[in-house]
């Protein structure tokens, strides 16, 4: 098969010509529904932290965030331009520079709340795990498509878990043991993808299930807590347990139509720790209700649903790859960090895409939605 | 890349496997969707009320911390009531106009305690103490006007109180609230934010103790902060007391005594290590830093060119001076270089190579036996034998002796001081060691430098012909309920092998020093003192006075060390300071002996 080079369908247009043929074909629904959850994830922000005490005024984290936003568009755009055959070429310097890159974060990161996991780059703080997870998606759907046909052999089949088992071990020893599940949960849906049969993926499950007593002696005093509380908040109502009952105590307290933007009793009264990043949820749940949440969660299944359908009329396997790896990533996320807030899932502190306060985070979800749109173009002018 | 058939092929699996991955993805929010409803639309009412009630105000009762007493039962360390004001950071509505309100009234920036509240990580039902130790004007002040302090409360708390002031402040050490550096260390962990812990002296060696078991009270309140019900109470458990080997008097009259000087002495039994008196002086008020501090007046004290908050016994370091004679002699009796019988000539000076090294006696003591060469502490004597002994032999016997280690008192911070050698010097200043650093050391001058502690273990050590016993502090320790915790006893941790003999000659030249010797001003009549003085220089100004001596003579009971900081001579100032100190000790143990004998 002859390898796809779409810069060939524009060759002979003039490069204004060019980009104005991309913009007219970009998905505009993927596009808006990103920004309509950025808008409530601004309106959510500035609900939580308007009232709080920060030396530059109270609206800062808001433009902070609108700031992050606009940056976000702008690699989104950036990224969606360049034809993603060309970025699966430096696949493997990225993925080397990511262990780079954790390496140093865990020599010589920033060290905030016990845990190393910034670094400091021309004024601004970066979390190399976010940039981290695109380094992942792009090294993995290269090395997929080009050995998908190999992997029905075990040591193929075994070769991206240690790919992504180096991240992970990196990042675990930050340690954020959350962000390391969302890179296993990334490859585990990328392999799901290629095909492989189910026989190996009931064999993945089953060395998980026997290394559990193994991974938990290797876990933390907290992190270890923090599964017992899941199972048992009631257990230590003011300690550990106080963030799982006052989330879910603020998302039953909004009922259908919720206590109204700006009024929620448990938000505006700071009862959630960490509202405006990992329990944003819950501050949504609580002042705008039942329906704000459908709300949110409909823009969600809008966005990831775009996804799959990417991946699946993407012209190339690279493509398909790409574009479940982003979806898998946005999936993992939101489905973890709403999971925590309504007390399904342990308290692990992933972000909710496009809606918690953070720079890192949001330009890693537009670079995530560039790619999607990048693979989006392609398969129209194929 | 595949062929057209594989990639179809694939293509086909992917699409059905992408389909599977949506279905999955379909269910996760189905999941959610349905628990969604269960929180919102079932249970929601239920939640609401919960919301609106669901305060669970937990406030913190402090413990009190165990108090000290000295040998006697007499009571130094206590705890008075203080009321503090805190604020329950969940309850405040406005953060800026209640700091705005409150720096009104206590005089501390409003900035700081925004600070306060922001940097509290703990749960924010949880009273965070803003100010602690409120005056009675403020109280009042603040009780009228209370409808602008909503979220806020006064508690009424224990806090330490140090009955006598000044006294033993460096072996007592002070309180105050835990640091951040501090929460972060491992025997701090399970401690939070605005704790008071023993920042130094016994109050920190032994804070683990001293400091109970915070109690609580868990209430729930409605939405305007009223309480509901009370839902636990745990009340607080009062630390251990501990009961000190100090005698309080002892210390007392030491203290006076060091009026107006620099300096330090310690008072001890050496068969037992039982610290006595333990005085540093200049000293400080520990109760001043009960009360919040500002950071002036903890700057004034921090960087107060005294130094006051240095314990001189084990945070400073000194070069010993002449009292460090008694080393050179030990090691030249045990090594053969001198005997009873032998004498060397002091015609004032002493020559190595080109260079001169004098005796304090310009005109020279002429010929001194060993006993006559401790008692004028005849530089030239020293020089003689410690050239003989050579470096290697001088830093055995030095480490030998205890110097330039730490002693392992029941004190935090001891310093380790300085035993130079022949690798130490090439190491730090990349020289050879000369002939004349050897002459230098064996009167206790050049690179050496101790603690005065280390110089009170090893006089304890030659009164006590070889035995180190632990030095310590406290006898026992007794829980509120009167079970004893712990009891310390003597701890004997080493015996060195030096011969009988050698003890005997030293001690005679020591006897011989405050009998006709440079430390006569330390004689007393009723007791006999062995002792040796000491003249430290130092480049940085006037000389250091030494005087280390124990009584009586022959069955020793207490050994004292004094020094006083840029005093001048040691026998001039710092041995009737000794003598004044000894006798002191034989007044109140008759004194004591007499009144036990009354009743």
């Amino acid at each position: 098969m002859p390898e796809i080079k779409s810069s060939h369908f524009l060759s002979d247009k003039s490069f204004l010509n060019q980009n104005l043929r991309l913009v007219k074909h970009i998905d505009y629904t993927l596009i808006f529904s990103v920004i309509d959850l950025c808008i409530l994830g601004l309106l959510v922000i500035y609900s939580t932290t308007h009232q709080e005490i920060v030396n530059e005024g109270a609206i800062q984290f808001t433009k902070s965030q609108l700031i992050y936003i606009l940056v976000g568009l702008f690699f989104c755009f950036f990224v969606a331009i360049i034809d993603y055959h060309d970025i699966s070429k430096i696949a493997i310097p990225l993925y080397f520079l990511s262990i780079i890159i954790l390496v140093y974060v865990l020599i010589s990161g920033k060290e905030t709340g016990g845990s190393r996991r910034w670094i400091q780059l021309a004024g601004n703080r970066f979390q190399p795990a976010e940039f981290a997870k695109i380094a992942l998606i792009i090294f993995l759907s290269d090395f997929l498509s080009r050995q998908k046909d190999k992997l029905s052999d075990f040591l193929y089949f075994t070769l991206p878990f240690l790919f992504t088992g180096l991240l992970m071990l990196l990042i675990y020893k930050q340690p954020d043991l959350g962000t390391a599940m969302v890179f296993f949960a990334i490859t585990l849906f990328m392999i799901f993808i290629t095909g492989i049969s189910w026989k190996y993926i009931i064999i993945v499950f089953l060395i998980l299930l026997s290394l559990f007593p193994i991974i938990w002696s290797f876990l933390r005093d907290y992190q270890r807590n923090r599964i017992i509380l899941f199972l048992n908040p009631e257990m230590d109502p003011l300690g550990a347990g106080y963030n799982i009952i006052q989330s879910k105590v603020a998302i039953g307290s909004g009922g259908l139509f919720g206590q109204g933007l700006f009024s929620g009793i448990q938000s505006q009264l700071k009862f959630l720790p960490a509202q405006h990043t990992d329990f944003v949820f819950s501050v949504i749940g609580e002042e705008l209700g039942f329906i704000g949440a459908l709300l949110l969660l409909s823009l969600f299944i809008l966005v990831l649903r775009k996804g799959i359908r990417i991946a699946q009329e993407a012209p190339d396997l690279l493509g398909t790859f790409m574009a479940t790896g982003v979806t898998s990533f946005m999936f993992v996320h939101i489905l973890i960090n709403i999971g925590m807030s309504m007390g399904l899932m342990p308290a692990t502190g992933l972000p909710l895409p496009f809606i918690s306060y953070g720079g890192t985070f949001m330009i890693t979800n537009f670079i995530a939605i560039g790619l999607l749109l990048n693979i989006h173009l392609r398969s129209i002018f194929t | 890349m595949f062929s057209q058939k594989s990639k179809k092929l694939s293509k086909e699996i992917t699409e059905k496997r992408l389909n599977d991955f949506f279905i999955l993805i379909i269910l996760c929010f189905v999941i959610v969707i349905i628990n969604l409803w269960y929180l919102q639309i079932i249970r929601g009412k239920e939640f609401e009320q919960k919301a609106i009630n669901n305060c669970i105000r937990s406030l913190v009762e402090e413990a009190p911390r165990g108090e000290v007493y000295d040998r006697n039962g007499k009571l130094l360390v206590t705890n008075r009531p203080a009321v503090n004001f805190s604020v329950i950071p969940a309850e405040i509505s406005d953060y800026q106009t209640m700091s705005d309100n409150l720096s009104l009234i206590i005089f501390m920036d409003s900035s700081s305690i925004l600070d306060k509240i922001r940097s509290s990580k703990q749960n924010p039902f949880h009273a965070l103490t803003i100010k602690r130790d409120l005056e009675k004007d403020k109280i009042i002040t603040i009780e009228e006007q209370k409808y602008k302090f909503k979220g806020s409360l006064l508690t009424v708390q224990p806090e330490r109180k140090y009955l006598y002031q000044n006294l033993a402040s460096h072996v007592l050490g002070y309180v105050n609230e835990i640091s951040e550096e501090e929460l972060n260390a491992p025997t701090f962990s399970h401690l939070s934010g605005g704790d008071i812990v023993g920042k130094s002296g016994l109050e920190r060696y032994y804070d683990s103790y001293l400091r109970g078991e915070k109690g609580k009270k868990d209430v729930e309140v409605d939405a305007l902060g009223r309480e509901i019900t009370t839902i636990e109470i745990k009340n607080p458990v009062a630390g251990n007391d501990i009961y000190l080997t100090l005698d309080c008097e002892l210390q007392q009259y030491i203290e006076q005594q060091m009026f107006e000087k620099k300096g330090s002495v310690i008072v001890s039994e050496p068969f037992t290590g039982k610290i006595l008196a333990m005085v540093s002086y200049p000293d400080y008020n520990p109760n001043i830093f009960t009360q919040q501090m500002t950071t002036a007046q903890w700057q004034e004290i921090a960087q107060n060119k005294d130094n006051v908050l240095c314990n001189r016994n084990l945070h400073s370091i000194y070069p010993p001076g002449s009292v460090f004679k008694v080393i050179t002699a030990i090691a030249a009796i045990e090594e053969g270089i001198v005997n009873l019988g032998s004498s060397i000539y002091c015609p004032g000076y002493y020559q190595v190579g080109d260079l001169s090294f004098k005796c304090w006696k310009e005109s020279g003591h002429g010929k001194q036996a060993i006993i006559e060469a401790i008692a004028n502490s005849c530089n030239v004597f020293f020089y003689t034998i410690g050239q003989k002994l050579g470096i290697d032999k001088l830093n055995y016997y030095t480490k030998l002796l205890g110097l330039g280690e730490k002693t392992g008192i029941d004190l935090p911070g001891e310093l380790e001081g300085l035993v130079p050698s022949e690798d130490w010097k090439r190491d730090f200043y990349n020289q050879s060691w000369y002939p004349g650093d050897t002459v230098n050391m064996s009167i206790g001058q050049g690179f050496l430098l101790v603690t005065p502690l280390q110089i009170h273990n090893m006089l304890s050590l030659i009164a006590n012909e070889g035995l180190f016993f632990r030095f310590y502090h406290v006898e026992k320790i007794i829980s509120q309920s009167g079970e004893i915790i712990k009891e310390f006893e003597p701890q004997l941790i080493n015996k060195i092998d030096i011969s009988q003999n050698t003890f005997q000659i030293i001690k005679e030249g020591m006897k011989k020093v405050v009998e006709n010797g440079t430390g006569r001003l330390a004689n007393i009549e009723e007791i006999k003192i062995a002792g040796k003085t000491g003249t430290a220089q130092n480049p940085q100004g006037e000389n250091h006075a030494w005087f280390i001596g124990f009584a009586p003579y022959d069955n020793p009971e207490i050994c004292v060390t004094v020094l006083i900081e840029h005093g001048g001579d040691g026998s001039t100032v710092a041995a009737p300071l000794a003598g004044n100190i000894i006798r002191k000790y034989f007044q109140l143990k008759y004194n004591q002996i007499a009144k036990a004998e009354q009743f």
